[in-house]
């Protein structure tokens, strides 16, 4: 069909969709679920940086009496930081052709436990807001809540249970870090759901819905980072045990 | 590497005091949040756009592809806000399906576009201070907050240390596209599963290296870093305070409403 044939609302709609489409295309489609700046209310906001705190708190005792043993800790500890942010920042290979990012914290709780993880998920949390515009300053609580809370402890707990019941450890990080990030999913859709209720049926069915719209993004990037997340723990395992067993990972015989 | 940081410390606003563009940006940014009001949010998005392209001279194509990150997520989410299932349809449109209808309301449309355009503008606000402020002044605002010394000391080392793991990185992902390393799938997951775990071992080799060359220095536990001063402008000052003022008063006029 030649251009010339359509009307000029015909000629808007065809080039709004192409926009739409080229737009969805060009742009990194499915980063890990960061709320964005501002889509949170003020009590929300607040309320879920309360929610951190203990584990924030937590986390940073820990960190300063591990410094205070051991002053090289502090240097291990902001390149780990910084070990997170950058995977977290690289394009994974993805099945949809469209790019994607891993979260990083599931593979930060299995190597480092997930207090280290809360604190250092706050400050690379801060910094892909500042220097990659994913997330926020005031959704920063909301995120960091379900990013580098709740999805690390989820995949922590179920590789300390998963490895109790002496289950193939290739399997066994497999399902520990997807769950994690699965749950990091549902989390987000739930503290979504919370401020923006549905007219029709409320939270529940508000929660329905962000499940919904984010699933086709989600549940492919769970898989992939679950399956990478093996593929290097294994690589780390045959070349670096001595570096592992540095950090603690795997404990010395 | 890092676009943002890179046109940052271009931006003409730099070397304004970083303290006023600190302030400036997050109380502009509570005060969007807070009201959520239309108004209020199309001003503060012209303003920021005005300060960030016309005062900063970051070209407008670069400030566009950056406010157009978070799209997917608010386009994904608005679409949950203002679409419902329900077996009564709503007044704002209704799609029949089987014995059920695909409807939104008026109220839910209106709702949608506020949080668009309140996202948006706080998302300027957010990008405001990434253009104008590298993270070190940042960081210098943050200890003026007394967050504690220990914290600023391993933000300032993670944002050193993540131009280092990120050249390595690329170089790594760059030697590993010239030797076909992402040819499919399956190859190109086991490529960045390996380029993964060398970054880590890399990561620690260097963490060494540079609590070798602190202590060489006469490390002690805390780093000293000096800091350059601009003071901030009389002139300056007048005009936050004015536009945080106008906000103020919008912010209540949208609340009484």
């Amino acid at each position: 069909m030649q251009m010339s044939n359509l009307t000029k609302p015909q000629k808007k709609l065809t080039a709004i969709a192409a926009g739409l489409a080229l737009s969805l295309g060009i742009l990194p489609a499915a980063s890990a679920m960061h709320i964005m700046e501002g889509y949170l209310p003020p009590a929300f906001c607040i309320a879920w940086g309360v929610i951190c705190l203990p584990f924030l708190l937590a986390g940073f005792f820990t960190l300063r009496n591990t410094v205070k043993k051991n002053r090289r800790a502090l240097t291990l500890i902001a390149i780990s930081g910084a070990f997170v942010f950058v995977i977290s920042s690289l394009k994974i290979p993805s099945v949809t052709g469209s790019c994607s990012h891993m979260t990083g914290t599931g593979l930060g709780a299995i190597l480092f436990g997930p207090l280290a993880v809360s604190i250092l998920g706050i400050i690379v949390l801060l910094f892909q807001a500042l220097l990659l515009g994913h997330g926020g300053l005031t959704t920063l609580g909301a995120n960091c809540f379900s990013m580098a809370v709740a999805g690390p402890l989820v995949t922590f707990l179920l590789y300390q249970l998963l490895k109790k019941c002496g289950l193939n450890k290739k399997v066994n990080i497999f399902i520990a870090a997807a769950a994690g990030d699965l749950f990091t999913y549902c989390v987000t859709a739930f503290q979504l759901a919370l401020a923006n209720p549905s007219e029709v049926g409320g939270v529940g069915a508000s929660f329905a819905k962000f499940l919904a719209v984010f699933a086709p993004t989600q549940i492919p990037l769970a898989v992939i980072e679950g399956i990478l997340t093996v593929v290097i723990i294994i690589a780390l395992e045959s070349f670096a045990a001595k570096e592992l067993k540095s950090i603690g990972f795997v404990k010395e015989a | 590497m890092l676009l943002i940081d890179k046109l940052c410390y271009q931006s003409n606003l730099r070397y304004v005091n970083a303290g006023e563009k600190f302030i400036y940006a997050i109380l502009t940014l509570c005060m969007c949040v807070v009201s959520r009001s239309i108004p209020l949010a199309v001003l503060v998005l012209a303003v920021n756009s005005y300060l960030i392209v016309g005062r900063g001279g970051i070209a407008f194509f670069r400030y566009r592809n950056l406010m157009l990150i978070p799209l997917v997520f608010l386009l994904l989410s608005t679409l949950a806000i203002i679409v419902n299932i329900s077996g009564t349809p709503l007044d704002a449109f209704a799609l029949p399906l089987g014995n059920l209808y695909i409807t939104g309301s008026f109220q839910s449309l209106r709702r949608g576009l506020q949080l668009i355009l309140t996202a948006m503008a706080s998302v300027s606000c957010l990008y405001f201070l990434a253009l104008s402020t590298p993270m070190t002044d940042i960081l210098n605002e943050l200890r003026k907050l007394r967050i504690p010394a220990l914290l600023l000391e391993l933000m300032m080392l993670t944002y050193r240390f993540i131009f280092v793991l990120l050249e390595i990185a690329s170089s790594i992902l760059t030697s590993q596209k010239s030797r076909l390393g992402n040819r499919d799938l399956k190859t190109s997951l086991k490529s960045f599963g390996s380029m993964v775990s060398v970054l880590f071992i890399r990561s620690l080799k260097k963490s060494g290296a540079l609590y070798d060359a602190m202590e060489a220095r006469c490390y002690d536990g805390t780093i000293r870093v000096l800091t350059e001063n601009h003071p901030p402008k009389r002139a300056e000052i007048f005009l936050i305070a004015f536009f945080e003022i106008l906000l103020l008063l919008l912010t209540i006029w949208s609340k009484l409403q």
